[in-house]
């Protein structure tokens, strides 16, 4: 417990820890203060192709939406900031060369590395809760609040959820965005135990997100039959949160993926940290 | 010279002939807007139940406000949706200058007189679809309409109950077979336009707690228009 305090007060005393925070908070308010300005357009826009058949009222622009309109534009960019630390969290003790020092105390490796991995989670989980409270906190204030509507892409498919049931969806959904990013934090952080620097983590773990992401996205039908071997697949399951009814089913498989790849990848975090040769 | 006589006389007695059937069918409308001429203006409480392929939601309520002749609001505090067409009841709609009207058939409703009309409408730039409607000719009553324009096609249902000397809406069950298009707002970026589909369900709307006739403000159907 006392190293995962120590490892923990190390990551937030650094400045680099705080990009990811302070690059959020830009973002998601810059997006909600344009947002705010220009809510006749987008609300024109957004409700155009229902309005010719529906007369909609009530506040459907509130900020149950922007925050989920955020975390939908968010998804693919926040691995990026996940990894500024993840990817940083072992290399930077040889970077700095404290490596030795610290492998030479008392606490085994094992119990190193899993403090380490236990900061990592608390820095994901820190930084989305930070999106989440940020983008529903402003968005509440700016845009009140409402029922929140859900539009599918491609279809005809409108989800309709009612304020009261929005928050405890929210929660989970957050959660579940926690889950995702750990899956990410999960590949900086081996390649973190790989390398002697930050740098290789971070743009190795950004590599494998795009590759993947691309990979799968590819309207080719080779592509297709990878897509549901990448784990980039599930990582937007918290989007399924805000369906209706929630497919619990397709939620705890893809929960149960994106666990599996972070237990492993921790696991050979492990196994790397804990044969680790240090003397050279 | 006997054969021009004979065209001039078949033609003016086909225009006489079709003139007169006009008149003819134009007296069930001409009779519907005699019934509501004298409503002003109604307030109703209305409540919506969506049975439709893609829309999630559940029932929503709001109240609605109308006056003649085309003077619409919803007022909710929630989010709600209102079918546009057939949602809002408006005898005013079908005025007999408006249209060319055909007599389909006579026939029975619930076992009272009807008469069964197909309104073509004279001015295609201002509206667009025609409309059959099923009208009770003993109480003067729209039971069934259908509209339907190039892509949208609304069949609707109605039931009627007494508020004050008028019969209104107490349950409206309308059909709805609607085009859907993707705009372009609503894609993510790089993703290519799906094909249009078709929205087909029905929408079950009950009508309760009318005021008639209590004196509308014009300035409450105002509602800041949005920019585009």
């Amino acid at each position: 417990m006392k190293l995962v305090w120590f490892e923990t007060v190390k990551t937030f005393s650094r400045w680099r820890t705080y990009i990811g925070f302070s690059v959020i908070a830009l973002i998601v308010i810059i997006t909600e203060v344009v947002m705010r300005l220009s809510a006749d357009e987008i609300l024109y826009r957004m409700l155009r192709s229902l309005e010719k058949d529906f007369l909609i009222s009530g506040n459907v622009l509130n900020g149950w939406f922007v925050t989920a309109f955020i975390m939908n534009s968010l998804h693919i960019h926040m691995p990026f900031l996940i990894t500024l630390v993840a990817g940083d969290v072992v290399s930077s003790e040889a970077t700095s060369g404290t490596v030795r020092l610290l492998l030479i105390r008392p606490p085994s490796r094992s119990r190193i590395i899993t403090a380490k991995y236990i900061t990592t989670f608390f820095y994901t989980a820190g930084l989305v809760l930070f999106l989440g409270l940020l983008c529903i906190l402003l968005g509440l204030t700016l845009f009140g609040s409402g029922d929140l509507i859900i539009h599918h892409y491609g279809r005809f498919g409108i989800i309709y959820i009612e304020e009261a049931e929005i928050p405890i969806r929210m929660l989970f959904a957050f959660i579940a965005a926690i889950w995702s990013m750990m899956a990410v934090a999960s590949i900086a952080f081996l390649l973190s135990t790989l390398a002697e620097n930050s740098v290789g983590p971070i743009i190795g773990t950004m590599a494998v997100v795009v590759v993947f992401l691309v990979i799968g996205n590819f309207p080719l039908d080779f592509f297709r039959s990878l897509k549901p071997y990448l784990f980039t697949t599930y990582l937007t399951f918290w989007q399924r949160f805000l369906d209706d009814p929630i497919p619990w089913q397709q939620i705890g498989s893809s929960a149960a993926i994106l666990g599996l790849h972070s237990i492993l990848l921790f696991l050979i975090a492990l196994g790397v940290y804990t044969r680790k040769d240090i003397k050279s | 010279m006997k054969k021009r006589v004979w065209f001039i006389w078949f033609l003016l007695l086909f225009s006489a002939g079709w003139a007169f059937a006009q008149d003819d069918t134009a007296r069930y409308l001409d009779a519907l807007e005699r019934k509501y001429s004298a409503l002003k203006d109604y307030t109703v409480d209305v409540k919506v139940h969506f049975d439709m392929e893609g829309f999630n939601a559940p029932d929503m309520q709001a109240r609605l406000y109308f006056k003649p002749p085309d003077k619409m609001k919803v007022e909710s505090k929630k989010v709600f949706f209102f079918p546009k067409e057939g949602g809002i009841f408006n005898p005013f709609v079908f005025k007999k200058e408006a249209f060319d009207i055909r007599l389909l058939e006579e026939t029975t409703y619930d076992n009272r007189k009807a008469v069964k009309l197909k309104l073509y409408p004279k001015d295609t730039k201002k509206m667009k679809q025609s409309f059959v409607l099923i009208l009770d000719i003993e109480s003067h009553q729209i039971r069934e309409f259908h509209t339907s324009s190039d892509e949208r096609e609304v069949k609707g249902v109605i039931d009627y109950g007494k508020f004050k000397e008028f019969d209104l809406p107490t349950r409206i069950e309308l059909h709805l077979d609607l085009p859907f298009k993707e705009s372009f707002e609503m894609r993510e970026f790089g993703q290519p336009a799906p094909a249009p589909q078709r929205v087909t369900g029905k929408a079950e709307i009950s009508y309760s707690n009318y005021r008639v006739n209590s004196g509308l403000r014009d300035d409450i159907f105002e509602s800041p228009k949005r920019k585009k």
